[in-house]
Protein backbone atom coordinates (compact mmCIF):
# COMPACT_ATOMS: atom_id res chain seq x y z
CA UNK A 1 0.00 0.00 0.00
CA UNK A 2 1.68 3.20 -1.13
CA UNK A 3 0.52 6.73 -1.83
CA UNK A 4 -0.63 6.18 -5.44
CA UNK A 5 -2.82 3.28 -4.25
CA UNK A 6 -4.18 5.22 -1.29
CA UNK A 7 -4.83 8.23 -3.51
CA UNK A 8 -6.81 6.15 -6.01
CA UNK A 9 -8.67 4.46 -3.16
CA UNK A 10 -9.71 7.76 -1.60
CA UNK A 11 -10.02 10.25 -4.44
CA UNK A 12 -13.33 9.03 -5.83
CA UNK A 13 -15.16 9.61 -2.55
CA UNK A 14 -15.26 13.42 -2.61
CA UNK A 15 -16.57 13.45 -6.18
CA UNK A 16 -19.23 10.75 -5.98
CA UNK A 17 -19.98 11.43 -2.31
CA UNK A 18 -20.76 15.10 -2.78
CA UNK A 19 -22.99 14.28 -5.76
CA UNK A 20 -24.90 11.81 -3.57
CA UNK A 21 -24.98 14.32 -0.74
CA UNK A 22 -26.42 17.02 -2.98
CA UNK A 23 -28.96 14.52 -4.34
CA UNK A 24 -30.18 13.64 -0.84
CA UNK A 25 -30.13 17.28 0.17
CA UNK A 26 -32.33 18.25 -2.79
CA UNK A 27 -34.72 15.35 -2.13
CA UNK A 28 -35.06 16.53 1.48
CA UNK A 29 -36.75 19.72 0.24
CA UNK A 30 -39.57 17.64 -1.23
CA UNK A 31 -39.98 14.74 1.16
CA UNK A 32 -40.26 16.46 4.47
CA UNK A 33 -38.52 13.92 6.67
CA UNK A 34 -35.66 14.92 8.91
CA UNK A 35 -33.89 11.64 8.24
CA UNK A 36 -33.19 12.45 4.60
CA UNK A 37 -31.91 15.92 5.45
CA UNK A 38 -29.74 14.57 8.25
CA UNK A 39 -28.40 11.80 6.02
CA UNK A 40 -27.33 14.31 3.41
CA UNK A 41 -25.59 16.43 6.06
CA UNK A 42 -23.78 13.38 7.43
CA UNK A 43 -22.64 12.52 3.90
CA UNK A 44 -21.20 16.05 3.53
CA UNK A 45 -19.33 15.78 6.83
CA UNK A 46 -17.88 12.36 5.95
CA UNK A 47 -16.81 13.62 2.52
CA UNK A 48 -15.19 16.72 4.04
CA UNK A 49 -13.17 14.38 6.27
CA UNK A 50 -12.21 11.90 3.53
CA UNK A 51 -11.14 14.81 1.34
CA UNK A 52 -8.29 15.53 3.76
CA UNK A 53 -6.40 12.23 3.20
CA UNK A 54 -7.49 12.17 -0.46
CA UNK A 55 -5.81 15.56 -0.91
CA UNK A 56 -2.73 14.69 1.12
CA UNK A 57 -2.00 11.34 -0.55
CA UNK A 58 -1.88 13.21 -3.87
CA UNK A 59 1.53 14.63 -3.02
CA UNK A 60 3.02 11.17 -2.48
CA UNK A 61 1.38 9.92 -5.67
CA UNK A 62 2.84 12.85 -7.60
CA UNK A 63 6.35 12.06 -6.38
CA UNK A 64 6.02 8.47 -7.57
CA UNK A 65 4.59 9.51 -10.93
CA UNK A 66 7.03 12.20 -11.99
CA UNK A 67 9.70 9.49 -12.10
CA UNK A 68 7.87 8.26 -15.21
CA UNK A 69 8.88 10.45 -18.15
CA UNK A 70 5.61 9.84 -20.00
CA UNK A 71 3.78 11.74 -17.24
CA UNK A 72 3.46 15.48 -17.64
CA UNK A 73 4.30 17.37 -14.48
CA UNK A 74 2.38 20.36 -15.82
CA UNK A 75 -0.79 18.26 -15.86
CA UNK A 76 -0.18 17.13 -12.30
CA UNK A 77 0.28 20.77 -11.26
CA UNK A 78 -3.00 21.66 -12.94
CA UNK A 79 -4.72 18.83 -11.05
CA UNK A 80 -3.14 19.97 -7.79
CA UNK A 81 -4.32 23.54 -8.36
CA UNK A 82 -7.85 22.32 -9.03
CA UNK A 83 -7.70 20.25 -5.82
CA UNK A 84 -6.40 23.18 -3.78
CA UNK A 85 -9.46 25.15 -4.82
CA UNK A 86 -12.00 22.31 -4.35
CA UNK A 87 -10.71 21.38 -0.88
CA UNK A 88 -11.76 24.69 0.70
CA UNK A 89 -15.30 24.54 -0.68
CA UNK A 90 -15.58 20.94 0.52
CA UNK A 91 -14.38 21.81 4.04
CA UNK A 92 -16.71 24.82 4.25
CA UNK A 93 -19.64 22.62 3.15
CA UNK A 94 -18.66 20.08 5.84
CA UNK A 95 -18.43 22.78 8.51
CA UNK A 96 -21.84 24.22 7.59
CA UNK A 97 -23.29 20.69 7.66
CA UNK A 98 -21.92 20.17 11.19
CA UNK A 99 -23.63 23.38 12.31
CA UNK A 100 -26.93 22.23 10.76
CA UNK A 101 -26.63 18.77 12.33
CA UNK A 102 -25.98 20.27 15.75
CA UNK A 103 -29.00 22.57 15.38
CA UNK A 104 -31.28 19.74 14.30
CA UNK A 105 -30.12 17.55 17.22
CA UNK A 106 -30.94 20.35 19.64
CA UNK A 107 -34.36 20.60 18.00
CA UNK A 108 -33.61 24.21 17.20
CA UNK A 109 -34.87 25.46 13.89
CA UNK A 110 -32.03 25.05 11.41
CA UNK A 111 -31.37 28.50 9.99
CA UNK A 112 -32.64 29.21 6.50
CA UNK A 113 -29.44 31.10 5.74
CA UNK A 114 -27.38 28.04 6.66
CA UNK A 115 -29.56 25.80 4.47
CA UNK A 116 -29.04 28.13 1.52
CA UNK A 117 -25.32 28.32 2.20
CA UNK A 118 -25.05 24.51 2.28
CA UNK A 119 -26.92 24.30 -1.00
CA UNK A 120 -24.66 26.87 -2.65
CA UNK A 121 -21.37 25.53 -1.31
CA UNK A 122 -22.21 21.89 -1.97
CA UNK A 123 -23.19 22.64 -5.57
CA UNK A 124 -19.96 24.58 -6.16
CA UNK A 125 -18.05 21.73 -4.49
CA UNK A 126 -19.60 19.17 -6.86
CA UNK A 127 -18.41 21.24 -9.82
CA UNK A 128 -14.93 21.85 -8.45
CA UNK A 129 -14.50 18.22 -7.37
CA UNK A 130 -15.58 16.99 -10.82
CA UNK A 131 -13.03 19.36 -12.31
CA UNK A 132 -10.38 18.03 -9.93
CA UNK A 133 -11.23 14.46 -10.94
CA UNK A 134 -11.16 15.38 -14.59
CA UNK A 135 -7.74 17.04 -14.46
CA UNK A 136 -6.51 14.11 -12.38
CA UNK A 137 -7.80 11.54 -14.85
CA UNK A 138 -6.18 13.34 -17.74
CA UNK A 139 -2.74 12.76 -16.21
CA UNK A 140 -2.93 9.09 -17.15
CA UNK A 141 -5.88 8.69 -19.50
CA UNK A 142 -4.95 10.06 -22.92
CA UNK A 143 -8.38 9.14 -24.24
CA UNK A 144 -10.18 11.65 -22.02
CA UNK A 145 -7.88 14.62 -22.54
CA UNK A 146 -10.38 17.22 -23.39
CA UNK A 147 -10.82 19.89 -25.97
CA UNK A 148 -12.85 21.97 -23.53
CA UNK A 149 -9.78 23.95 -22.40
CA UNK A 150 -10.87 27.29 -23.75
CA UNK A 151 -14.43 27.63 -22.42
CA UNK A 152 -15.25 30.86 -20.63
CA UNK A 153 -16.23 29.04 -17.44
CA UNK A 154 -12.93 27.18 -17.37
CA UNK A 155 -10.99 30.42 -17.81
CA UNK A 156 -12.99 32.06 -15.01
CA UNK A 157 -12.39 29.18 -12.56
CA UNK A 158 -8.72 28.97 -13.48
CA UNK A 159 -8.44 32.63 -12.47
CA UNK A 160 -9.34 31.77 -8.86
CA UNK A 161 -7.31 28.61 -8.80
CA UNK A 162 -4.14 28.82 -6.72
CA UNK A 163 -0.82 27.95 -8.27
CA UNK A 164 0.45 25.10 -6.04
CA UNK A 165 4.05 26.32 -6.01
CA UNK A 166 3.03 29.89 -5.16
CA UNK A 167 0.64 28.72 -2.44
CA UNK A 168 3.43 26.67 -0.89
CA UNK A 169 5.84 29.60 -1.00
CA UNK A 170 3.24 31.90 0.52
CA UNK A 171 2.86 29.63 3.55
CA UNK A 172 6.58 29.36 4.31
CA UNK A 173 7.76 32.80 3.18
CA UNK A 174 7.37 34.31 6.63
CA UNK A 175 8.43 32.47 9.76
CA UNK A 176 6.05 34.55 11.93
CA UNK A 177 3.08 33.56 9.77
CA UNK A 178 4.06 29.92 10.30
CA UNK A 179 4.47 30.50 14.05
CA UNK A 180 1.01 32.13 14.13
CA UNK A 181 -0.58 29.12 12.40
CA UNK A 182 1.07 26.74 14.86
CA UNK A 183 -0.08 28.94 17.76
CA UNK A 184 -3.67 28.65 16.49
CA UNK A 185 -3.15 24.88 16.09
CA UNK A 186 -2.35 24.60 19.83
CA UNK A 187 -5.30 26.82 20.79
CA UNK A 188 -7.54 24.51 18.76
CA UNK A 189 -6.07 21.53 20.61
CA UNK A 190 -6.86 23.11 23.98
CA UNK A 191 -10.46 23.85 22.99
CA UNK A 192 -10.92 20.28 21.73
CA UNK A 193 -9.51 18.56 24.83
CA UNK A 194 -11.12 21.03 27.25
CA UNK A 195 -14.62 20.28 25.98
CA UNK A 196 -14.83 16.92 24.18
CA UNK A 197 -12.10 15.48 26.43
CA UNK A 198 -13.91 16.57 29.59
CA UNK A 199 -17.23 15.20 28.30
CA UNK A 200 -15.51 11.86 27.64
CA UNK A 201 -14.06 11.86 31.15
CA UNK A 202 -17.48 12.53 32.67
CA UNK A 203 -19.02 9.66 30.71
CA UNK A 204 -16.22 7.46 32.07
CA UNK A 205 -17.18 8.49 35.59
CA UNK A 206 -14.85 11.40 36.47
CA UNK A 207 -16.54 14.33 38.29
CA UNK A 208 -19.83 12.44 38.25
CA UNK A 209 -21.74 15.22 40.01
CA UNK A 210 -21.99 16.98 36.62
CA UNK A 211 -25.13 16.23 34.59
CA UNK A 212 -24.20 15.35 31.01
CA UNK A 213 -26.74 17.26 28.90
CA UNK A 214 -25.48 20.77 29.85
CA UNK A 215 -21.84 19.65 29.64
CA UNK A 216 -22.61 18.73 26.05
CA UNK A 217 -23.33 22.41 25.35
CA UNK A 218 -19.58 23.08 25.54
CA UNK A 219 -18.89 20.69 22.66
CA UNK A 220 -19.49 23.25 19.85
CA UNK A 221 -16.39 25.06 21.15
CA UNK A 222 -14.42 21.84 20.81
CA UNK A 223 -15.72 21.33 17.29
CA UNK A 224 -14.73 24.92 16.52
CA UNK A 225 -11.26 24.09 17.84
CA UNK A 226 -11.18 21.09 15.53
CA UNK A 227 -12.19 23.37 12.65
CA UNK A 228 -9.33 25.76 13.47
CA UNK A 229 -6.98 22.78 13.39
CA UNK A 230 -8.25 21.41 10.09
CA UNK A 231 -7.69 24.86 8.58
CA UNK A 232 -4.23 25.47 10.06
CA UNK A 233 -3.24 21.84 9.49
CA UNK A 234 -4.18 21.95 5.81
CA UNK A 235 -2.34 25.25 5.35
CA UNK A 236 0.75 23.81 7.05
CA UNK A 237 0.55 20.75 4.79
CA UNK A 238 0.37 22.96 1.71
CA UNK A 239 3.40 24.85 3.06
CA UNK A 240 5.60 21.74 3.35
CA UNK A 241 3.85 18.90 1.47
CA UNK A 242 6.85 16.62 0.93
CA UNK A 243 8.03 17.12 4.51
CA UNK A 244 4.75 15.66 5.79
CA UNK A 245 4.27 12.99 3.14
CA UNK A 246 7.56 11.33 4.17
CA UNK A 247 6.65 11.19 7.82
CA UNK A 248 5.14 8.08 9.37
CA UNK A 249 4.03 10.01 12.49
CA UNK A 250 2.07 12.39 10.27
CA UNK A 251 0.41 9.60 8.27
CA UNK A 252 -0.60 7.81 11.46
CA UNK A 253 -1.80 11.08 12.97
CA UNK A 254 -4.17 11.69 10.07
CA UNK A 255 -5.41 8.08 10.47
CA UNK A 256 -5.96 8.62 14.20
CA UNK A 257 -7.89 11.85 13.52
CA UNK A 258 -10.18 10.03 11.06
CA UNK A 259 -10.84 7.34 13.70
CA UNK A 260 -11.33 9.87 16.51
CA UNK A 261 -13.92 11.80 14.52
CA UNK A 262 -15.64 8.52 13.55
CA UNK A 263 -15.88 7.60 17.23
CA UNK A 264 -17.32 11.04 18.01
CA UNK A 265 -19.86 10.42 15.25
CA UNK A 266 -20.71 7.03 16.75
CA UNK A 267 -21.31 8.68 20.11
CA UNK A 268 -23.83 11.13 18.70
CA UNK A 269 -25.50 8.94 16.09
CA UNK A 270 -26.03 5.78 18.15
CA UNK A 271 -28.16 5.45 21.26
CA UNK A 272 -25.01 6.12 23.35
CA UNK A 273 -25.67 9.85 23.42
CA UNK A 274 -29.38 9.52 24.15
CA UNK A 275 -28.52 7.21 27.05
CA UNK A 276 -26.04 9.75 28.38
CA UNK A 277 -28.17 12.83 27.82
CA UNK A 278 -30.59 11.69 30.51
CA UNK A 279 -27.89 11.25 33.14
CA UNK A 280 -28.16 13.59 36.09
CA UNK A 281 -25.68 14.20 38.93
CA UNK A 282 -24.03 11.05 40.24
CA UNK A 283 -25.51 8.70 37.63
CA UNK A 284 -23.33 6.18 35.86
CA UNK A 285 -23.18 5.96 32.06
CA UNK A 286 -23.93 2.62 30.36
CA UNK A 287 -20.98 0.45 29.35
CA UNK A 288 -21.36 1.12 25.63
CA UNK A 289 -21.07 4.87 26.12
CA UNK A 290 -18.06 4.34 28.37
CA UNK A 291 -16.33 2.24 25.72
CA UNK A 292 -16.91 4.98 23.15
CA UNK A 293 -15.70 7.71 25.51
CA UNK A 294 -12.59 5.74 26.46
CA UNK A 295 -11.74 5.04 22.82
CA UNK A 296 -12.25 8.70 21.98
CA UNK A 297 -9.88 9.83 24.75
CA UNK A 298 -7.24 7.28 23.73
CA UNK A 299 -7.44 8.40 20.09
CA UNK A 300 -7.13 12.14 20.81
CA UNK A 301 -4.22 11.29 23.10
CA UNK A 302 -2.62 9.41 20.19
CA UNK A 303 -3.23 12.40 17.90
CA UNK A 304 -1.27 14.67 20.28
CA UNK A 305 1.57 12.17 20.74
CA UNK A 306 1.88 11.50 16.98
CA UNK A 307 1.74 15.22 16.24
CA UNK A 308 4.66 15.80 18.55
CA UNK A 309 6.68 13.07 16.85
CA UNK A 310 6.28 14.56 13.34
CA UNK A 311 9.48 16.55 13.67
CA UNK A 312 11.89 13.79 14.82
CA UNK A 313 10.32 11.26 12.42
CA UNK A 314 10.79 13.36 9.29
CA UNK A 315 12.08 11.25 6.39
CA UNK A 316 10.86 8.07 8.13
CA UNK A 317 9.13 7.14 4.84
CA UNK A 318 11.76 6.60 2.15
CA UNK A 319 12.01 9.19 -0.60
CA UNK B 1 26.16 40.43 28.61
CA UNK B 2 28.39 37.41 28.97
CA UNK B 3 26.61 34.09 29.06
CA UNK B 4 27.17 32.51 32.53
CA UNK B 5 29.55 29.58 32.53
CA UNK B 6 27.32 27.32 34.64
CA UNK B 7 25.01 26.96 31.64
CA UNK B 8 27.85 25.33 29.77
CA UNK B 9 28.56 23.03 32.73
CA UNK B 10 24.89 22.06 32.90
CA UNK B 11 24.78 21.51 29.17
CA UNK B 12 27.76 19.15 29.24
CA UNK B 13 26.25 16.94 31.94
CA UNK B 14 25.42 13.42 30.81
CA UNK B 15 21.64 13.80 31.08
CA UNK B 16 21.55 17.11 29.19
CA UNK B 17 23.73 15.76 26.38
CA UNK B 18 21.67 12.59 26.14
CA UNK B 19 18.33 14.45 26.04
CA UNK B 20 19.63 16.71 23.29
CA UNK B 21 21.55 14.29 21.12
CA UNK B 22 20.01 10.85 21.51
CA UNK B 23 18.54 9.16 18.46
CA UNK B 24 16.09 7.43 20.79
CA UNK B 25 12.46 8.50 20.57
CA UNK B 26 12.44 8.69 24.38
CA UNK B 27 14.69 11.75 24.53
CA UNK B 28 13.75 15.38 23.95
CA UNK B 29 10.54 14.73 22.01
CA UNK B 30 9.27 12.29 24.63
CA UNK B 31 9.52 15.08 27.21
CA UNK B 32 7.81 17.41 24.75
CA UNK B 33 4.89 14.95 24.49
CA UNK B 34 4.42 15.14 28.26
CA UNK B 35 4.63 18.94 28.12
CA UNK B 36 1.83 19.02 25.52
CA UNK B 37 -0.37 16.53 27.40
CA UNK B 38 0.16 18.63 30.53
CA UNK B 39 -0.84 21.74 28.59
CA UNK B 40 -4.04 20.05 27.46
CA UNK B 41 -4.84 18.99 31.05
CA UNK B 42 -4.30 22.44 32.58
CA UNK B 43 -5.54 24.82 29.94
CA UNK B 44 -8.27 22.61 28.42
CA UNK B 45 -10.47 22.30 31.53
CA UNK B 46 -9.56 25.81 32.69
CA UNK B 47 -10.68 27.31 29.38
CA UNK B 48 -13.93 25.33 29.62
CA UNK B 49 -14.55 26.65 33.18
CA UNK B 50 -13.72 30.19 32.00
CA UNK B 51 -16.26 29.89 29.20
CA UNK B 52 -18.89 28.62 31.66
CA UNK B 53 -18.21 31.57 34.00
CA UNK B 54 -18.56 33.92 31.05
CA UNK B 55 -21.99 32.61 30.14
CA UNK B 56 -21.47 29.60 27.85
CA UNK B 57 -23.40 26.39 28.65
CA UNK B 58 -25.24 27.95 31.56
CA UNK B 59 -26.95 24.68 32.45
CA UNK B 60 -23.72 23.32 33.90
CA UNK B 61 -23.94 23.53 37.71
CA UNK B 62 -20.86 25.34 39.04
CA UNK B 63 -20.01 23.52 42.32
CA UNK B 64 -19.14 20.10 40.80
CA UNK B 65 -16.62 21.79 38.46
CA UNK B 66 -14.47 21.97 41.58
CA UNK B 67 -13.42 18.35 40.84
CA UNK B 68 -11.71 19.46 37.63
CA UNK B 69 -9.11 21.44 39.59
CA UNK B 70 -7.41 18.22 40.72
CA UNK B 71 -6.90 17.31 37.07
CA UNK B 72 -5.54 20.78 36.32
CA UNK B 73 -3.03 20.57 39.19
CA UNK B 74 -1.95 17.17 37.85
CA UNK B 75 -1.40 18.77 34.43
CA UNK B 76 0.54 21.62 36.00
CA UNK B 77 2.74 19.17 37.93
CA UNK B 78 3.46 17.25 34.72
CA UNK B 79 4.46 20.51 33.07
CA UNK B 80 6.74 21.72 35.85
CA UNK B 81 8.54 18.36 35.73
CA UNK B 82 8.69 18.10 31.94
CA UNK B 83 9.57 21.80 31.71
CA UNK B 84 12.62 21.28 33.95
CA UNK B 85 13.85 18.51 31.65
CA UNK B 86 13.26 20.64 28.54
CA UNK B 87 15.35 23.46 30.06
CA UNK B 88 17.97 20.91 31.09
CA UNK B 89 18.28 19.79 27.46
CA UNK B 90 18.93 23.34 26.18
CA UNK B 91 19.81 25.52 29.20
CA UNK B 92 21.75 28.19 27.28
CA UNK B 93 19.04 28.43 24.63
CA UNK B 94 16.37 28.92 27.30
CA UNK B 95 18.13 31.34 29.62
CA UNK B 96 19.43 33.60 26.83
CA UNK B 97 15.98 34.00 25.28
CA UNK B 98 13.88 36.94 26.61
CA UNK B 99 10.75 35.09 25.46
CA UNK B 100 11.55 32.35 27.99
CA UNK B 101 11.25 34.83 30.88
CA UNK B 102 8.06 36.27 29.39
CA UNK B 103 6.57 32.77 29.24
CA UNK B 104 7.53 31.94 32.84
CA UNK B 105 6.05 35.24 34.07
CA UNK B 106 2.81 34.60 32.20
CA UNK B 107 2.68 31.02 33.59
CA UNK B 108 3.09 32.39 37.10
CA UNK B 109 0.22 34.84 36.66
CA UNK B 110 -2.00 32.25 34.93
CA UNK B 111 -1.46 29.68 37.69
CA UNK B 112 -2.00 32.34 40.34
CA UNK B 113 -5.32 33.16 38.64
CA UNK B 114 -6.20 29.46 38.63
CA UNK B 115 -5.42 29.26 42.36
CA UNK B 116 -7.51 32.35 43.11
CA UNK B 117 -10.39 31.00 41.05
CA UNK B 118 -10.36 27.81 43.11
CA UNK B 119 -10.11 29.62 46.45
CA UNK B 120 -12.47 32.53 45.86
CA UNK B 121 -15.10 30.99 43.61
CA UNK B 122 -15.19 27.22 44.15
CA UNK B 123 -13.93 26.61 47.72
CA UNK B 124 -16.57 28.77 49.41
CA UNK B 125 -19.55 26.41 49.58
CA UNK B 126 -21.78 29.13 51.06
CA UNK B 127 -21.83 30.96 47.71
CA UNK B 128 -24.80 30.67 45.38
CA UNK B 129 -24.46 30.68 41.61
CA UNK B 130 -24.95 34.45 41.29
CA UNK B 131 -22.21 35.21 43.83
CA UNK B 132 -19.88 32.66 42.21
CA UNK B 133 -20.38 34.27 38.80
CA UNK B 134 -19.88 37.75 40.25
CA UNK B 135 -16.54 36.69 41.71
CA UNK B 136 -15.48 34.54 38.79
CA UNK B 137 -16.10 36.63 35.70
CA UNK B 138 -13.07 38.93 35.89
CA UNK B 139 -10.84 35.99 36.84
CA UNK B 140 -12.16 34.05 33.85
CA UNK B 141 -11.24 36.85 31.46
CA UNK B 142 -7.74 37.10 32.96
CA UNK B 143 -7.38 33.34 32.82
CA UNK B 144 -8.20 33.18 29.10
CA UNK B 145 -5.93 36.13 28.25
CA UNK B 146 -3.03 34.77 30.29
CA UNK B 147 -3.23 31.21 28.92
CA UNK B 148 -3.43 32.62 25.40
CA UNK B 149 -0.24 34.52 26.23
CA UNK B 150 1.42 31.42 27.71
CA UNK B 151 0.68 29.29 24.64
CA UNK B 152 1.83 32.02 22.27
CA UNK B 153 5.03 32.69 24.21
CA UNK B 154 5.65 28.94 24.46
CA UNK B 155 5.14 28.42 20.73
CA UNK B 156 7.47 31.34 19.99
CA UNK B 157 10.24 29.55 21.91
CA UNK B 158 10.44 27.21 18.91
CA UNK B 159 11.11 30.12 16.55
CA UNK B 160 13.38 32.40 18.57
CA UNK B 161 16.81 32.03 20.12
CA UNK B 162 20.11 33.83 20.68
CA UNK B 163 22.22 30.73 21.30
CA UNK B 164 21.42 27.17 20.33
CA UNK B 165 23.98 25.80 22.79
CA UNK B 166 26.78 27.49 24.75
CA UNK B 167 29.00 29.50 22.41
CA UNK B 168 26.94 28.67 19.31
CA UNK B 169 24.80 31.65 18.22
CA UNK B 170 21.60 30.85 16.32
Amino acid sequence: MDFPHLHLLLNHFPIIGTIMGVGLFLISFFVKTDEVRRSSLIVFVVMALLTIPAFMTGVGAQEKMVADSSVSNAMIQRHEGAAELAVWFMEITGALAVVALWQSAGRANPGRLNTLAILAFSLVTVGLMARTGNTGGEIRHLEVRSVQEGTAAETAIAYFEPSPAKFTRLMIANKWWWAFMMDLHFIGLVLLIGTIGMLNLRVLGFAKQLPIAPLNNLVPWGIAGFGINVLTGLLAFIGMPTFYSHDIAFVLKIGAIMLAVTVLGLFYLTSAFRDCEKLGPGQDAPLRAKLIAGTSLALWFAVIVLGRYIQPLQDSIAR
Amino acid sequence: MAVPLFLSTLEQSGLSTWLRETESLFGFYFILVFHTIGLALVVGPNAAIDLRLLGVAQGIPLPPLRNWFRLMWLGFTINVASGIFLVLAYPTKAFTNPDFYIKLTLVAFAVWTLYRMKRQVFDDSSLGEVAMLARGKILAVWSLVLWLGVITAGRLLAYTCSYLVYGVPC
